[in-house]
C-alpha cells in the first residue's frame, strides 16, 4: 500500500511525459507535412510568359506568396496544436524561391539545379504537460522543406 | 450397471433429438451464394476497341487534283464534322509503293502521269454497334504531287527510220532524214530547268505569334498548346494543316487540325530517366510561292513533376 502511494505519482508523471512526447511527434509530422505541401503547390505553378518565350520551366513570380499562403492554410488544420496563430507562423517563415537554376541557397548552403522553393520555419507547438513538469510549455519545431520539379 | 446406464442415457438423448431451430437474422436476403450460370448480364459490356482507333472529327469529302503551273497536286478534301464513326490508319504508302489494301478503298487510288500510284494513307472506318466496332469501309486519303512531264510536249525527231520518199520539191513540213552517220544516235534534249523550291523552315511555338521553341519543359498534367508554323526565309507563310505523325502526343484530343488550330495536349506521365518525349509534326503548306508541300518537324518535351528534395 505504501509502495503504491509512493510510486503512483512517479508512474503518472512518466505516463504523462510519454503521452506528451507522442503528441509532440504527431505535431511535428503535421507541421512538416504542411511545409511539404506548401512547397509542392508553389513549385507546381509555371511561369507562362517564360514558357512561351523559351519553352523553359521557371517558377511563377508569386511562388513565394503561394508557398506562404498554403503553409498558413495547412497549419490552420493543426491550429489546436500550435503555440501561435498559423498566419503569424507563416509570415515569420523564411520562404525563398529560386526561379532559375542553378542557384545557391544561403540558408542551407545547398545548390539547386532546377527551380526550387524552400520553406524554413520555426513552429511553436503547445506542450502543456512539459510546462506542468517545470519544462517549457511551448516547444519550437524547426522545419525545412525544399521542393523542385524533377 | 454403468454400461447400461450410459447406453440408456445415449438412447434417451437420441430419442429426444430434434433439428436445431437456427434463426436467420436476414431471411429476406435469401441465399448468399449466387447460383452458377445465372449471372446478370453486364449492362455495359466492355468492348475492346481495335488498336489505334480514334473518333472521326474530319470527314472525307472528295479527292482533289489541282494543277498550278507545272505542279499537279493530289489531295483530299475533308469537312470538319463528325458522323459518329471511328477510324484507324491501315497503311501509309509512298509514291509507287504497293499496298495490301490497293483496290479495297471505295474511292480508289489514283496514279501519277507515269503510271505510279499516288502516295497517301489508307483508313478503315468503323461504327460502334452493340457488338463492338464494326468495320464499314476503307478510304484512301491521297497526298502527293508531281511535276508535269514537259518532255512529252517536246517533239521527238524521227530516229533510225527509213527515209521517206522525198518529192523533188520538198514540202516545207517534211522532216529531213537524218544523215547516215548519225542515224542511230539519239539526240539529246536538254531537260527543262525548274526554279529551285525555296526551303521552308518549320517551327513550333506556344503562342500563335510567339517565339519558336525547339524544346519544351512542362509540368506533368499541365495543358499546353503548340502551334505548328512555317517560314520561308524570315517571312511566315500560312499552314494549311498539321498532323502528329510520331512521338508521344500525350493526352491530346486531336492529333490533326488546320493551321489556325493549336495542338493542345498534356502529359500525365514522365519520360524514363534521361529521356524526353518527342512529338513529330507533319506540316502542310500550300501557297503560290511554295506550292503544295509537306514538311516534318519535331519538338522535344521534358515533363517534370514537383518533388520534395528534403
Amino acid at each position: 500500500m505504501v509502495l503504491t502511494i509512493v510510486l503512483a505519482p512517479l508512474l503518472l508523471v512518466t505516463l504523462a511525459g510519454v503521452l506528451q512526447l507522442g503528441a509532440l511527434r504527431v505535431a511535428a509530422a503535421r507541421v512538416r507535412a504542411a511545409a511539404d505541401l506548401a512547397t509542392l503547390v508553389a513549385v507546381n505553378d509555371q511561369d507562362d510568359a517564360e514558357l512561351a518565350r523559351s519553352g523553359r520551366l521557371r517558377l511563377s513570380a508569386d511562388a513565394v506568396d503561394v508557398a506562404r499562403e498554403y503553409f498558413a492554410r495547412e497549419l490552420e488544420l493543426s491550429s489546436a496544436l500550435l503555440g501561435s496563430a498559423p498566419d503569424e507562423i507563416a509570415a515569420a517563415a523564411d520562404v525563398a524561391a529560386y526561379p532559375a537554376a542553378p542557384a545557391h541557397d544561403a540558408w542551407t548552403g545547398a545548390r539547386y539545379d532546377r527551380p526550387t522553393v524552400r520553406i524554413a520555419a520555426h513552429v511553436p507547438v503547445k506542450t502543456p504537460v512539459f510546462g506542468a513538469l517545470a519544462f517549457r510549455p511551448v516547444t519550437t519545431i524547426d522545419v525545412l522543406s525544399v521542393s523542385s520539379p524533377r | 450397471m454403468k454400461r447400461r446406464a450410459t447406453a440408456s442415457v445415449f438412447a434417451v438423448l437420441l430419442l429426444w433429438s430434434s433439428p436445431a431451430l437456427a434463426w436467420d437474422p436476414f431471411p429476406e436476403d435469401g441465399d448468399n451464394t449466387p447460383p452458377q450460370g445465372e449471372r446478370e448480364p453486364d449492362p455495359v459490356p466492355f468492348i475492346a476497341p481495335p488498336p489505334g482507333i480514334y473518333y472521326v472529327t474530319d470527314t472525307y469529302v472528295a479527292d482533289v487534283v489541282t494543277s498550278t503551273g507545272t505542279l499537279t497536286t493530289y489531295s483530299t478534301t475533308t469537312v470538319h464534322e463528325s458522323t459518329g464513326s471511328y477510324a484507324r490508319v491501315l497503311d501509309m504508302v509512298g509514291t509507287g509503293a504497293s499496298s495490301a489494301f490497293d483496290g479495297s478503298a471505295f474511292n480508289g487510288r489514283r496514279t501519277l502521269g507515269d503510271g505510279r500510284s499516288v502516295a497517301g494513307t489508307y483508313y478503315e472506318n468503323y461504327v460502334l454497334g452493340a457488338d463492338g466496332f464494326v468495320p464499314v469501309s476503307i478510304v484512301f486519303f491521297q497526298d502527293d504531287a508531281e511535276l508535269a512531264r514537259l518532255l512529252a510536249a517536246v517533239p521527238v525527231p524521227a530516229v533510225n527510220t527509213p527515209a521517206p520518199s522525198i518529192p523533188a520539191t520538198a514540202s516545207p513540213t517534211a522532216r529531213p532524214s537524218p544523215p547516215a552517220c548519225c542515224g542511230t544516235e539519239r539526240p539529246t534534249i536538254a531537260s527543262p530547268t525548274l526554279a529551285p523550291a525555296r526551303p521552308i523552315q518549320p517551327r513550333i511555338s506556344l503562342l500563335p505569334l510567339g517565339a519558336p521553341v525547339a524544346m519544351l519543359e512542362v509540368l506533368r498534367g499541365r495543358a499546353v498548346s503548340l502551334y505548328p508554323r512555317a517560314f520561308v526565309g524570315d517571312r511566315e507563310i500560312p499552314v494549311r494543316s498539321w498532323t502528329v505523325i510520331g512521338g508521344d502526343a500525350g493526352d491530346a484530343l486531336v492529333t490533326a487540325g488546320s493551321g489556325a488550330v493549336a495542338f493542345r495536349t498534356s502529359w500525365r506521365r514522365l519520360a524514363p530517366p534521361g529521356a524526353v518525349f518527342e512529338v513529330v509534326f507533319r506540316i502542310e503548306v500550300d501557297t503560290p510561292e511554295t506550292g503544295h508541300r509537306t514538311i516534318d518537324t519535331a519538338i522535344a518535351v521534358v515533363v517534370r513533376s514537383p518533388a520534395l528534395e528534403r
